[in-house]
């Protein structure tokens, strides 16, 4: 953000000024603090245009997230979410990476319904899909995930919240506190948006251990968080075993389109998976194979997968890590 | 079917990250603070160095190889090896892993056995976890009782608080299941084998949080772990928290008679674990 910007350090004095230029430097910053301060309330809101929303299917709404790692510049505006307005109420899927993010899905939402927030469903705990839930607190919605996931976004809450606001910022961080599931599931939940149906899957561990997935069954449209990725490096922080074979079971699904954690804002089946599938595969061959030729998880990072490289956004930001995953999890075959 | 979560289990986590937050918030207009970076942190190494080694003299010379990526993608699963190069003649007698900025610095004594070996390149690798920013560094004490490091400063954050386990429903399975391999070397002139040991164990550290209960899991980690070539010892390790969870280790050995590996391990529950290698060369 442009504040950031005002702000950057000096370059160091020397030793010899170094007293009269800290005082002055910090003088001078003071004042400007104090005199543009209220300003910068102001910035974001005068700064960006209205969240860009599209409309997959009747009543569905997706934002596309940027293919970037968080930054002050995006404020975790880094993942797809989504809404569902039935007859009576609406349904949030995913929030985004902040609470001024999630504020901006909220506008979206304020720009073509009245109808209260009834549900914030997160698809899994990772920070760019749930850190918007704040926003949406004063709606006094339930915020409904997998059983697993309160547990999971607790026991990394500190570490997230340390992670992000050092990429990001506190000013873009700024609202954001973890707001944990009110409502459960187990394995089925369906809500009712008025004349409308949503039903609700817990699946077993694959992208993380708290998977959800969300069927709009009026439309056939099927929202599938971080299960699938296209354009963006997909992630591993579950099982690539699990993974593997939950792909298997979901591009069989008789659905009209899905929308991904991360890619465009709708797809078709059973395309959508082709790619995650060759790269999770990919990674799986190569780990199991160095692990037969008694080779260490160090050697694998620089080795497997690697064949996969162009076909990816961040590729090089998150692929070592799912090798590593992938290593620590096989090896025990 | 949904299943309500009780307020009171989620609150202590929920009071602390919004004290978390309010204290962000308080520092915001601060902009001038800098960030936490390594040269902040006082020099912690000189003080560990007086505990751990008195004023025995620490040389710098290539006598061993600490290899570590400069940045640790998972801090809570960072490979750690250490080597030393053949040129090294002598017999080993102790290794000390150190982490300068880790909740308990030295993370790991390796005495060494007759089984060890000698006459090629030895080595010793696992995995480890980085709380922070930190220098890493590895004290190998050869026979004639000199000290050599080699150091590596790491990026990482946040190793030690996160829960490790993908998914800790099936660690709890699992635990005490441990696999020991052994490597014969590539050539048949190398007196030099390879073995691994690798057991399904949290490793806990007593900062992870365990929702269900919103208490910390309390400290649960291998204390102790020796390793026997044919009934002669190869090393004897103390371990602490800051190895990974499912702790793995890999590391050379001595050619002996059948090359079999026995392993012994203890945690701090006094629970016993033993392992004994596949048929040779598995």
């Amino acid at each position: 953000m442009a504040g950031n910007a005002f702000f950057a350090s000096p370059p160091p004095a020397t030793p010899r000024d170094r007293r009269f230029q800290v005082t002055r430097q910090a003088v001078l910053r003071g004042a400007l603090v104090l005199f543009t301060a209220p300003l910068f309330r102001l910035l974001p809101a005068l700064a960006a245009t209205r969240l860009e929303v599209s409309e997959v299917a009747p009543g569905i709404f997706v934002h596309q997230g940027r293919y970037e790692m968080q930054s002050p510049e995006n404020r975790g505006d880094m993942a797809n979410a989504g809404f569902i307005v039935g007859d009576e109420a609406v349904a949030v899927i995913d929030t985004l990476g902040s609470a001024g993010m999630g504020r901006e899905l909220r506008e979206a939402i304020r720009a073509v319904t009245d109808k209260p927030v009834r549900y914030v469903i997160n698809t899994h705990m990772h920070p760019d899909h749930v850190f918007g839930n704040a926003a949406f607190k004063d709606d006094n919605p339930a915020f409904v995930a997998h059983y697993k996931m309160a547990r999971g976004l607790a026991s990394r809450a500190d570490r997230y919240l340390a992670v992000n606001e050092r990429m990001m910022g506190k000013d873009a961080l700024a609202g954001t506190e973890i707001v944990l599931p009110t409502l459960a599931v187990e394995d089925r939940l369906t809500l009712d948006l008025g004349n409308r149906e949503l039903v609700l899957e817990a699946l077993p561990t694959a992208h993380t251990d708290n998977d959800l997935i969300v069927t709009d069954t009026k439309t056939g449209t099927l929202f599938l968080g971080d299960l699938l990725f296209s354009v963006h490096v997909p992630t591993l922080d579950g099982s690539i075993r699990g993974w593997l074979t939950l792909i298997d079971d979901l591009e069989e699904r008789q659905v009209a389109r899905v929308v991904p954690g991360h890619g465009p804002h709708a797809m078709e089946l059973p395309e959508a998976f082709g790619p995650e599938k060759r790269y999770l595969s990919t990674i799986a061959q190569d780990v199991q194979r160095l692990i037969r030729e008694g080779k260490t998880l160090e050697d694998a990072t620089k080795i497997a997968g690697f064949s996969e490289r162009d076909a990816w956004k961040l590729f090089d930001k998150y692929h070592v890590r799912n090798v590593s995953a992938a290593f620590a999890e096989l090896e025990w075959e | 079917m949904g299943l309500a979560f009780f307020e009171e289990d989620a609150m202590p986590v929920r009071t602390k990250s919004l004290a978390l937050i309010g204290s962000a918030a308080a520092l915001t207009l601060v902009l001038s603070l800098p960030m936490p970076s390594a040269e902040a942190k006082p020099d912690v190494w000189q003080t560990l160095k007086q505990q751990t080694f008195g004023d025995r003299a620490i040389a710098t010379d290539g006598m061993v190889v600490l290899e570590m990526p400069d940045t640790a993608e998972d801090a809570a699963l960072v490979p750690l090896t250490v080597r030393v190069p053949p040129h090294v003649r002598q017999d080993l007698k102790s290794l000390t892993l150190v982490i300068d900025n880790n909740p308990d610095p030295v993370i790991a004594k390796i005495a060494f056995g007759p089984a060890a070996g000698n006459g090629g390149e030895r080595s010793f690798s696992t995995r480890v976890r980085v709380e922070d920013f930190s220098h890493v560094r590895a004290i190998l004490e050869t026979g004639d009782g000199e000290l050599h490091m080699a150091s590596k400063f790491v990026a990482a954050a946040g190793g030690c608080g996160a829960l490790m386990a993908k998914d800790p429903d099936v660690e709890t399975v699992d635990l005490g299941k441990m696999i020991v391999k052994t490597f014969p070397p590539a050539l048949d002139s190398n007196p030099i084998w390879s073995g691994q040991v690798m057991i399904k164990h949290p490793n806990a550290n007593g900062m992870q949080l365990d929702i269900n209960t919103a208490t910390i899991i309390p400290a649960r980690y291998v204390k102790e772990m020796t390793v026997k070539r044919d009934g002669e010892l190869v090393f004897k390790m103390e371990g602490t928290f800051s190895i990974s969870t499912n702790p793995n280790f890999r590391f050379t050995y001595g050619r002996g008679q059948d090359n079999d590996l026995d392993v012994t391990i203890v945690d701090t529950d006094q629970t016993v674990f033993a392992g004994h290698s596949d048929p040779a060369g598995s």
